[in-house]
């Protein structure tokens, strides 16, 4: 513990940790208020910019960036009813009502204020829960990496947007993907052409890059403009009598973030409208639900902030993204050579730390620099689109050539650009390709190994209780997954057949 | 930045006359006043850190200076064939280890490793064979004969690499055939060891410092030809009967056709830097082994080195 | 509503699509897409080398389940395709999404690649007229190719934002772009 808090004193005072967070923050905040830019496609086009930097630097940026959208998102969901991000779907709800009652300012400061707690609270899971699982992973054998692997794929089953099928398809496209470079066991090269680029593989952020954001730009090509921000707001935070009242509602936000957070397949944008109907279920005035109520704002807004930082754990402990933002985090981590799991915390205690610490000094300052950013939000939703594009997509050239400086680079990035607007109009969803991309090796390598141990005998799988654990975990993930897309499903049939 | 240069030139070679002693030394002139050694690896990577702390040392005896130019990607062929296509006049080397061997012959690069020069080499990582210390094994010979009586498990850090090779080539000589089992770098093999799905690892000592230090992992043997100096009670594999020595080397490379002006500059200036007290510090501590290989040997070292890879490479199918 | 990206997990609206009058071409298409990796991918196994250091599962042995996997896929997706369009002749009336302005912009496939377009153009340029004219061309094409007036303002914003961009990469970050023939 005094080790820990010698790192962290070390980390405030001796690097410049703190801007790192501030500008990760700021650069979320900025990328999430854009409508299409979604807290996952900030934080890629930050990628290629941490690469220079020093591992724990570059981590805590990240995790900022992811802070900030969340944040970011909730701005032009209430002022113009267009969520920046996904998961601040929810917030439209009783944002935007808010806002047409002239109550714009009121609702951002809900926004702010019930930001920093899911923060803080989440923040407090991850410190306390990340580290204790992640020892379980030291007893971690090849049998138990392939079993995680596995219980990681089947996320898929539970986002497969209405098509099972097309969501498998693209995982199998992803593991494709991950053969490509040296084989794991043997050594050979598999789907190189010879070329000694492809020798370590695709790398991943290449495709997360082109996946989310080519793709994103060039399905809004020709769009018109955001626009309609014109009058002037300015943030109101709750008084002390509003935050009181905000309690419950931020408080079924904590508890659903954390849950959404840990599961697999979770994510802020599940935990936000989980959160909303809870919040209203429970409230004392339910009925002002849709009408411009302030714990409307105040659940959905706890609830993705919360899962920012709970997001993490899976991540940090085992690998495991459970959603598109910690996808490109773990990207970020493979970067700088850092795998998670155990060895994370013995070998890169600073970076964990510092990660802890960055998350922190962003909750707070999130505060005054969402009032502060507000007015450059707004400017920026009001630019014209036909220069964003440009300037978007100049950065994302510009910044996967410091990569390694190789414009081989920049046709992967366009190329999976392209896949991913295929995609997308053939309605195929693409956290499966990415989770097949980012899990295939391991999947792959580990079973292998395992059968390697075992002289073939595939029972070695039986005979090791965390992988025994974590496959049926998987399977009961699968069929609850399941269940509820066919009922999905058939409700909708049923909606369609009455309409 | 010239000026301090030439400030820090004229600084110590003042400082050399007036200590007049035998062992002060005065920069050796060089055709080039800025010298870039080229790595393969990250700012922060192994070879990288390699030039670097000998970026600090080279021009108290060679007076240039001397910048790292990292150019990533492909596994060093990138770097390779930047160094192919530069000058041969000695402005530019190549830190060269053996992933430069591994990657010319596993993939069709446009440079291969035989397209450039080998220079002259500085160093050999050592190679050990580890275990955990509360595990059954004590020995090398523990490990050979629970191999002999039922199913060995041993684990190499990365697939086609040096430690890969070794224990095959441990296999042969020794007549088992345990599982060899590839993992994603040394980390990672490490913890394998550690809990006991792995009766042994073949690995660096840095990458297992920390486990050393705790007592968690036992030395059984070193792939070096000679007992290490930080651990002389670890005998060699070669004591152990198993005539196998590796040479994880550490060099420099140029483009062909280097001038033997250049050559010789270098020949005379690397035995010193490697004499030198404070790097002698620096690299100790990283187990670094001091292994100075003029100019006419090295080259047919590292044409050895390509031969036997390769052969070996082709003999397993991994080269058709 | 809707969510504005089709990204996210599920549809958190619990909106099944509801654009069935038009997803049976496609989905006809992104089958025989599917086919066709999973027969191109098939093709490349063979290059593949054999060797002795591998296990018994072998290089090859996860890339030729996944290949059989994904072409199985595509022979469900293109046959569901065809009965779904047979069956969908009869013309649906199609379900009104409620707010309309909320939808999911959706440029047209030629509109999409000539915006891709811009980018492959600078991959294939930068190298020849240098980073900065690049970027500035880059930032001013795909300005006029959204449809922004062809005035000096435009102009002036693609070359101030080239300058930018060259000052915080190369000035400020010191990452080498790529330098052409003239810059």
């Amino acid at each position: 513990m005094m080790h820990s808090l010698g790192i962290a004193f070390d980390l405030l005072f001796g690097s410049p940790i703190i801007l790192f967070s501030i500008a990760g923050l700021i650069w979320g905040i900025i990328g999430g208020s854009l409508p299409g830019i979604s807290a996952s496609i900030t934080m890629a086009l930050l990628l290629p910019f941490t690469y220079g930097m020093a591992p724990v630097q570059a981590i805590v940026m990240l995790a900022c960036t992811y802070i900030g959208a969340e944040y970011g998102g909730s701005i032009p969901a209430i002022l113009i009813r267009t969520p920046g991000t996904n998961s601040a779907a929810a917030t439209v709800i009783d944002g935007y009502e808010m806002k047409k009652q002239g109550r714009a300012g009121e609702a951002l400061g809900i926004s702010l204020w019930s930001g920093v707690i899911g923060s803080l609270f989440g923040l407090v899971m991850l410190v306390a829960l990340t580290e204790p699982l992640s020892w379980v992973a030291l007893a971690f054998k090849p049998t138990s990496y392939f079993a995680l692997g596995i219980l990681g794929l089947s996320v898929i089953a539970s986002m497969t947007n209405g098509s099972l099928l097309k969501g498998l398809a693209a995982a199998v496209v992803g593991l494709m993907i991950s053969t490509i470079g040296t084989d794991p066991i043997s050594g050979v090269t598999r789907f190189t052409f010879g070329s000694p680029e492809l020798l370590g593989g695709v790398e991943p952020v290449l495709i997360m890059i082109g996946i989310f954001a080519v793709s994103e730009l060039m399905m809004q090509s020709g769009s018109r403009d955001i626009g309609g921000l014109r009058e002037q707001v300015k943030v109101r935070l709750p008084s002390l009598n509003m935050m009181n009242r905000l309690k419950r509602s931020q408080f079924i936000g904590c508890l659903l973030g954390t849950f959404e957070g840990l599961t697999p397949g979770g994510g802020g944008s599940i935990a936000a409208f989980l959160s909303y109907n809870e919040a209203r279920r429970w409230s004392k005035e339910p009925e002002k639900f849709g009408k411009g109520s302030e714990e409307g704002v105040a659940a959905p807004e706890t609830a993705n902030n919360t899962v920012a930082s709970t997001a993490l754990i899976p991540l940090l402990s085992f690998g495991i993204p459970s959603s598109n933002s910690t996808a490109v985090l773990l990207g970020g981590l493979l970067i700088h050579g850092l795998l998670p799991g155990p060895r994370l915390f013995e070998q890169n205690a600073d970076v964990v730390v510092g990660l802890y610490l960055g998350s922190f000094i962003a909750t707070l300052a999130q505060i005054v620099v969402g009032i502060l950013l507000l007015p450059v939000c707004v400017w920026l939703v009001n630019r014209p689109r036909a220069y964003l594009a440009g300037f978007i997509l100049a950065l994302i050239l510009s910044g996967i050539y410091t990569l390694n400086t190789s414009l081989a680079d920049l046709g992967i990035a366009l190329g999976m650009g392209l896949v991913g607007y295929l995609m997308r109009r053939a309605g195929y969803p693409f956290l499966p390709l990415i989770l097949g991309v980012v899990l295939g090796h391991m999947v792959e390598s580990s079973y292998r190994r395992s059968l390697l141990l075992s002289g073939g005998d595939h029972s070695i799988f039986l005979e090791d209780p965390i992988a025994v654990g974590l496959l049926l975990a998987s399977a009961v993930f699968v069929t609850l997954s399941l269940v509820r897309e066919f009922r999905d499903a058939r409700n909708a049939k049923l909606k369609d057949a009455h309409a | 930045m010239r000026h301090l240069a030439i400030a820090t030139a004229v600084a110590t070679s003042l400082s050399a006359w007036s200590a007049s002693g035998a062992a002060a030394q005065t920069p050796v002139d060089y055709p080039h006043k800025v010298v870039t050694l080229v790595t393969h690896s990250s700012p922060g990577g192994g070879s990288d850190v390699f030039l670097r702390e000998m970026a600090k040392h080279l021009p108290k005896y060679i007076k240039a200076t001397f910048i790292i130019e990292n150019v990533q990607g492909g596994s060093g062929a990138r770097a390779i064939s930047r160094l192919a296509t530069a000058p041969a006049d000695g402005s530019v080397f190549y830190a060269t280890t053996p992933t430069y061997i591994y990657t010319s012959l596993l993939s069709k690069t446009q440079h291969g490793y035989k397209d450039v020069e080998p220079l002259v080499n500085f160093f050999t990582d050592s190679e050990v064979i580890y275990t955990r210390v509360d595990g059954p094994y004590k020995t090398l010979k523990d490990v050979i004969d629970k191999a002999q009586s039922s199913r060995g498990r041993w684990g190499a850090a990365n697939p086609a690499s040096l430690e890969r090779q070794a224990a095959e080539q441990l296999k042969k000589a020794a007549g088992v055939s345990p599982a060899v089992v590839s993992h994603e770098g040394g980390g990672d093999l490490m913890i394998n060891v550690l809990n006991g799905t792995l009766d042994i690892g073949i690995g660096e000592i840095p990458e297992l410092r920390p486990q050393l230090e705790a007592g968690k992992i036992r030395l059984l043997a070193t792939f070096d030809a000679k007992r290490m100096e930080a651990f002389p009670n670890v005998p060699t594999v070669k004591e152990s009967g198993y005539a196998i020595a590796l040479d994880k080397f550490r060099g420099l490379a140029g483009p062909k056709g280097l001038p033997p002006a250049i050559t010789r500059i270098w020949d005379e200036a690397v035995p010193k830097v490697l004499a030198d007290p404070e790097y002698q510090k620096v690299y100790r501590t990283e187990s670094l082994v001091a292994n100075f290989i003029p100019h006419d040997q090295y080259q047919g070292f590292v044409q050895n080195f390509g031969t036997v890879t390769e052969a070996f490479l082709r003999e397993n199918g991994v080269l058709k | 509503m809707t969510p504005r990206f089709s990204d996210n997990l599920r549809n958190p609206s619990g909106k099944t699509s509801s654009m069935t009058d038009r997803t049976a071409p496609k989905d006809l298409a992104g089958g025989l897409a599917v086919l066709a990796i999973a027969i191109l991918y098939y093709l490349f196994i063979g290059d593949i080398a054999e060797s002795s250091l591998a296990d018994d599962v072998g290089a090859g042995g996860l890339p030729r389940i996944l290949a059989f996997v994904l072409a199985g896929f595509g022979v469900v997706l293109v046959a569901r395709a065809i009965i779904e369009g047979a069956l969908a002749r009869a013309p649906k009336p199609i379900v009104a999404t409620a707010p309309s302005r909320d939808d999911d912009p959706i440029a047209p496939l030629p509109r999409a690649l000539g915006f891709l377009g811009f980018g492959a153009a600078y991959v294939v340029l930068v190298p020849i007229i240098g980073y900065l004219p690049a970027i500035a061309l880059l930032i001013g094409a795909i300005a006029l190719f959204e449809g922004a007036a062809a005035n000096w303002k435009t102009a002036l914003i693609a070359a101030g934002g080239a300058v930018g961009y060259w000052a915080i990469f190369v000035k400020l970050l010191g990452v080498r772009q790529p330098s052409g023939w003239f810059f």
